[in-house]
């Protein structure tokens, strides 16, 4: 694996702390990704169903597990990021580059980098309704940053597609300049979201806040 | 991004055109064109080794074809 340094903000504190933003994750990290989440996930599920919370407000990455991912690894098309810090796994973002095209105006038909998943860890989910703040900030901003940075080394110019689940469409819409462009039948009816080459060059001037 | 490494092509003018059109007509570098191709022809293989198909569809005429990988 390869990285670089960044700086992720604790939410409770406001201070910036070190982290590593880490490309090139194998099948094995994700196992250990998986391990390290799976705990806290159930956690939160417990406290969920113990405050009574309905279901609508649960993450909608609840269930998810990376270990059942880690086989896409084994495509070339399929890069898996990573942010660490204090030795744990903060977030991580799993991306194709060759599956999908981009539907916006002139670049139509042209390829793109596709984020397939992206989720922060469970100890770091913002759930009032169970009195979780979460730990660290700027994870899914920093992540989605270098989604649209793989797009330029890739020759993409930027352009970055996803599907959102409805809990993140505010999040790629307003915070990451994304344009949605309806919802996709075959994807379980989740809105469709593209940054196009202009918009990502707003997104990497305004250095990748979100 | 991975460390890459060096290699010479040889392609009949045929194919140098195709990969010429594609590269222009995507945007990309003849470099890029050709990392596309063979993420996708693994991408192809792997699934078709695991027992699936795959098939060109016409939305308009309803049709689908199988496209037969070797």
């Amino acid at each position: 694996m390869s990285g670089i340094q960044i700086q992720i903000q604790s939410r409770s504190t406001g201070e910036f702390v070190d982290a590593s933003l880490l490309d090139g994750m194998a099948a094995q990290d994700l196992l250990l990704v998986e391990r390290e989440w799976l705990a806290e996930r159930s956690l939160v599920a417990q406290e969920l169903l113990r405050a009574g919370v309905e279901r609508a407000k649960w993450p909608q990455s609840l269930h998810w597990n990376w270990s059942k991912k880690a086989p896409q690894l084994m495509l070339l098309e399929s890069t898996g990021f990573g942010v660490v810090c204090e030795s744990l796994w903060q977030g991580v973002m799993l991306t194709k580059t060759a599956s999908y095209f981009a539907r916006l105006g002139s670049d139509k038909g042209k390829p793109l980098v596709y984020v397939d998943f992206l989720e922060i860890a469970p100890w770091n989910w913002v759930i009032p309704e169970i009195g979780r703040d979460g730990r660290y900030r700027m994870i899914g901003s920093t992540l989605f940053w270098r989604a649209v940075q793989q797009s330029e080394e890739e020759g993409f110019h930027g352009r970055v597609g996803l599907h959102a689940l409805p809990q993140s469409e505010s999040f790629y819409e307003k915070g990451c300049g994304m344009t949605p462009l309806g919802r996709d039948a075959t994807k379980q009816n989740l809105l469709y979201f593209e940054l196009s080459r202009e918009q990502a060059q707003r997104h990497l001037q305004k250095g990748g806040d979100a | 991004m991975a460390l890459k490494k060096t290699m010479t092509l040889n392609l009949t003018d045929a194919e140098m055109a195709v990969l010429d059109e594609l590269s222009e007509k995507k945007d990309l570098s003849k470099t890029a064109v050709l990392r596309q191709a063979l993420r996708l022809y693994q991408m192809v293989n792997i699934r078709i080794e695991r027992g699936e198909k795959l098939f060109f569809e016409d939305e308009v005429k309803k049709e689908k074809a199988e496209v037969v990988v070797l």
